[in-house]
């Protein structure tokens, strides 16, 4: 928010929003995820753009609403609709706005994990790279195996504990290879997962939003 | 068919992870795979719309399966072939140990003969049968299944093949690739010019021709379909393509993708039995065209595209779920994403629904696909499903339940959120024990540390 | 009803249209862009040696001595040869150097045999199989030996097809020679087929 302030963007926060339902949708529960879904639509339909701090919540709007609601034609044009003008937050400042300058300032070490939804859904390869690149006093460390995935995936992450912790372990050692002091991402639940087990290791490497540090100053 | 037991992947990728040789040997293999198919992919500038070619004809081949199958049957006729028709892999299997009984019979990798089990049928029918491709000769020695599309004995170190290999010789091996290669070598040749008839699979079948198409890097498909007096020939009824012509772009696709080759050592083009005056070849060439539950998938809207599926592996060699359990946590002989998709279609989602749950999106394998197969959709698809049609279990639906009725008034997730801070406060003074998820989230994972003030309550001031 | 008769129907009643695709021409593809037949020469050789070819630049004149050559360096001491126009003169020269020419392949140290085309692309001979041309020749012996024309070696798979009318019962891709990583990914030549391809070009 303070980035698209400092951006000259209008931004609204509707208080009414809650989940876009990608929890239940992902786990197979579609009769549960619908009413959020429309509930959505209703809350975000009249803006000019849709920003998401995450690249799940875009990607489950973008790509995954048309899925859902195929059986329901008035709903779908509508979701058609929103979804085209839903945008994850680098996806949207760089572009849509045109601005990979976000005028911040953060002196460390950062590692930058693409997360899959923001990765392979939406195709954001360089936009959080380039917008990283110009923060003041920020030195990216290349992350070895960056692409793989985190392990997060949802209900994933509980229904299949050993492997989700496998997958995170890999990313784990990934991280504290690159001598970094924080690891960023576009996507909350992929650092939820990513912190959950840097802070069970008691690393000193933080995770922190990309968000985040597009707004330190 | 007997009734499939329940797949319990969970179970079978813990014990995979606590498999060191496994752990490793994945890990390479599928490193080394990428490795070897990132640059010869690379190189072809068109090779995204060499998938999306490849996606169409095979999407409108599945359209009308029942003309250009008519077409395959009667182009390999008029060549001098039979074609012979089964619902069901239990018809294969008697139609082919008919052909073969009592004979020496040696076969290629199919992954279609392993779907239908049909080495015990040629058994039961008194054919003794030698697998020639080298690690399913291996895999046979070890009376395994295979564990990977195109590296089957990828689980194996090459000790335990070379002690496989000295029983199967009668003389002591030493454990280097090269000589137990050679060794293998000198053991299935003698099988291979005594055999009387040769089984092989089909890459793929082009209707205006009668050609099958068999793809391989070893040679034993070519001894298999030059050496014994008969061939029969497996497929199933979705591998057949409408020209010759569509060859140029699936050649193209499937060894970059498969193996990271520009083109596999062999490829053989077979139309009909050998001709007059011909010195070798097979004097007859039977075409199985078998069904085994695809007619059925293709008449699934939503499901049909994955029998687009060329058998090629990369999906399986991008997946990090793969990749840690291997190709046995499946209990199938298709593993991997392609595998948690087909095996429910194929066994039912009571026997395989927790397959396409074994996923953590990250949705690599709809990337690499060179047939351009969605396989994330696929598996949400079938996710839905399961939770429809076989049910979730208790403490997952309630949380389901739970996320989505809150989630439906934001007055709900103002006080889902103040409860959840007080309740992970006394979970953190231990006071009270978790519960479901986020007893299965901490078995390695620290919970995040709340906000001491929630975003939204300092939003609405 | 018979399995036929079954399968088809359930196909008839679920089937439906959709677009087949034009067949790509290879002019389209950029990777196949029009080359000069001396530049298809040099890709096809790079490509073959990068799979373990062995790539013989033969005059016409002294094809046949380069091949006898060849073969009594290596030790063959029996061939089996395809019958060819191209290839008469070689048995001749064979049985002077004192190697015996065979019908047998499971006895022939060599099998030596033209190729029809060859893909400069993939390094990929193209075999076509005929009377007097069995399938084993190329696959049987431990060693192979191909001569192909110049003019027969087309830019990719999109050049190829359309060369063939009908098929044979036997075409075959020959790229390098046979292989196998099956234990533990350790890439090893000659598990079946032949250990070593040797090509003569020529023109």
């Amino acid at each position: 928010m303070t980035v698209l302030r400092r951006l000259g963007v209008s931004v609204d926060v509707p208080i009414a929003q809650t989940c876009c339902g990608q929890v239940a949708f992902n786990d197979g529960f579609w009769d549960e995820a619908r009413p959020l879904a429309r509930r959505h639509l209703d809350i975000f339909e009249h803006a000019d753009a849709v920003v998401a701090p995450s690249g799940s919540c875009a990607a489950m709007v973008r790509e995954f609403y048309p899925m859902l609601l195929r059986d329901e034609p008035a709903l779908m044009e509508r979701a058609q609709a929103v979804g085209h003008r839903t945008y994850e937050l680098s996806q949207f400042l760089v572009d849509v706005l045109g601005a990979d300058d976000a005028g911040a300032r953060f002196p460390h070490r950062v590692a930058y994990h693409p997360a899959c939804h923001g990765l392979r859904a939406l195709g954001l390869r360089e936009q959080p790279l380039r917008l990283l690149g110009k923060v003041r006093d920020l030195e990216v460390r290349r992350l070895g195996g960056a692409e793989e995935c985190c392990g997060f995936g949802g209900m994933f992450a509980v229904k299949f504990e050993s492997l989700s912790s496998a997958m995170l372990d890999s990313k784990i050692r990934a991280i504290e290879g690159s001598g970094a002091d924080y690891v960023t991402a576009t996507d909350a639940s992929c650092l939820m997962h990513i912190g959950g087990g840097l802070s069970r290791r008691a690393s000193p490497i933080r995770p922190i939003h990309l968000a985040e540090i597009l707004a330190a100053q | 068919m007997k009734p499939s037991p329940h797949i319990d992947f969970d179970r079978n990728a813990r014990e995979a992870l606590g498999n060191e040789f496994l752990q490793r040997a994945l890990r390479s293999a599928m490193v080394r795979f990428r490795e070897l198919q990132a640059p010869v992919i690379a190189e072809i500038p068109e090779w995204q719309a060499l998938r999306a070619y490849a996606h169409e004809v095979k999407l409108h081949t599945l359209g009308r399966l029942d003309r250009y199958l008519q077409q395959l049957e009667q182009e390999v006729s008029a060549r001098g072939g039979r074609v012979h028709w089964a619902r069901d892999g239990g018809e294969a299997a008697t139609i082919i140990a008919r052909l073969a009984r009592g004979r020496y019979v040696v076969k290629s990798k199919s992954m279609t003969s392993e779907e239908i089990h049909l080495n015990e049928a040629l058994e039961r029918a008194g054919c003794e049968v030698t697998e020639g491709d080298l690690g399913e000769y291996l895999i046979q020695l070890a009376g395994e299944a295979p564990s990977h599309i195109i590296a089957p004995v990828v689980h194996r170190s090459k000790e335990s093949i070379a002690e496989l290999l000295s029983a199967a010789a009668g003389t002591p091996l030493p454990a280097e690739p090269e000589v137990l290669t050679a060794a293998a070598r000198r053991l299935l040749r003698q099988r291979f010019l005594r055999a009387d008839v040769g089984i092989t699979g089909v890459n793929f079948a082009v209707a205006e021709t009668g050609t099958i198409v068999v793809v391989e890097n070893e040679g034993n498909i070519r001894l298999t379909t030059s050496l014994p007096r008969i061939h029969i020939a497996l497929m199933g009824i979705e591998k057949v393509i409408p020209r010759v012509a569509d060859l140029a772009v699936f050649l193209t696709l499937l060894p970059r993708a498969a193996t990271g080759q520009r083109m596999s050592s062999y490829v053989s083009f077979i139309t009909g039995p050998r001709r007059p005056g011909e010195a070798d070849g097979p004097e007859e060439f039977h075409l199985v065209i078998m069904d085994n539950g695809r007619a059925r998938i293709q008449a699934d809207a939503e499901m049909r595209e994955s029998l687009a599926c060329i058998r090629c592996g990369a999906c399986l060699d991008v997946c990090p779920v793969f990749e840690r359990t291997g190709g046995h946590a499946y209990e199938s002989e298709y593993s991997g994403p392609i595998g948690a998709v087909i095996t429910p279609l194929y066994r039912g989602l009571r026997a395989a629904g927790d397959l396409p749950f074994a996923s953590s999106l990250c949705g690599a394998c709809g990337e690499v696909c060179p047939v351009k197969i969605d396989l994330p959709r696929l598996l949400l698809e079938l996710r839905a499903r399961v939770v429809r049609e076989r049910g979730a279990s208790w403490s997952e639906r309630i949380f389901v339940r739970a996320w989505t009725w809150v989630m439906t008034r934001p007055a709900r997730l103002g006080f889902a959120a103040r409860a959840a801070r007080m309740l992970q406060r006394l979970v953190r003074r231990r006071l009270l024990p978790l519960p479901y998820p986020f007893s299965r989230w901490t078995v390695s994972r620290d919970l995040p540390v709340p906000p001491a003030r929630a975003f939204r309550d300092g939003w609405s001031k | 009803m018979s399995a036929r008769e079954e399968i088809l129907r359930a196909l008839r009643a679920a089937s439906y249209e959709a677009p087949l695709p034009n067949v790509i021409a290879s002019n389209v593809l950029a990777s196949g862009a029009k080359r000069s037949a001396g530049d298809r020469v040099e890709r096809f050789i790079e490509r073959a040696q990068a799979v373990g070819v062995e790539v013989i630049h033969a005059e016409r004149p002294a094809l046949v001595g380069l091949i006898a050559h060849h073969a009594t360096s290596v030790g063959v001491r029996s061939a089996v040869i395809w019958e060819d126009e191209l290839l008469v003169p070689v048995a001749a020269a064979l049985q002077a150097a004192a190697i015996s020419v065979t019908d047998r392949p499971e006895q022939a140290d060599a099998g030596i045999t033209t190729a029809d085309f060859a893909i400069a692309e993939t390094g990929t001979l193209v075999l076509t199989t005929s009377r007097g041309r069995p399938r084993a020749a190329s696959l049987v012996p431990p060693r192979h030996i191909a001569v192909v024309s110049q003019d027969r070696i087309v830019g990719t798979l999109f050049d190829l097809f359309p060369r063939f009318g009908s098929l044979p019962s036997a075409l075959t891709f020959i790229t390098g020679p046979s292989r196998t990583a099956d234990i533990e990914l350790t890439p090893v030549r000659g598990v079946h087929g032949p250990v070593a391809v040797t090509v003569f070009i020529t023109e």
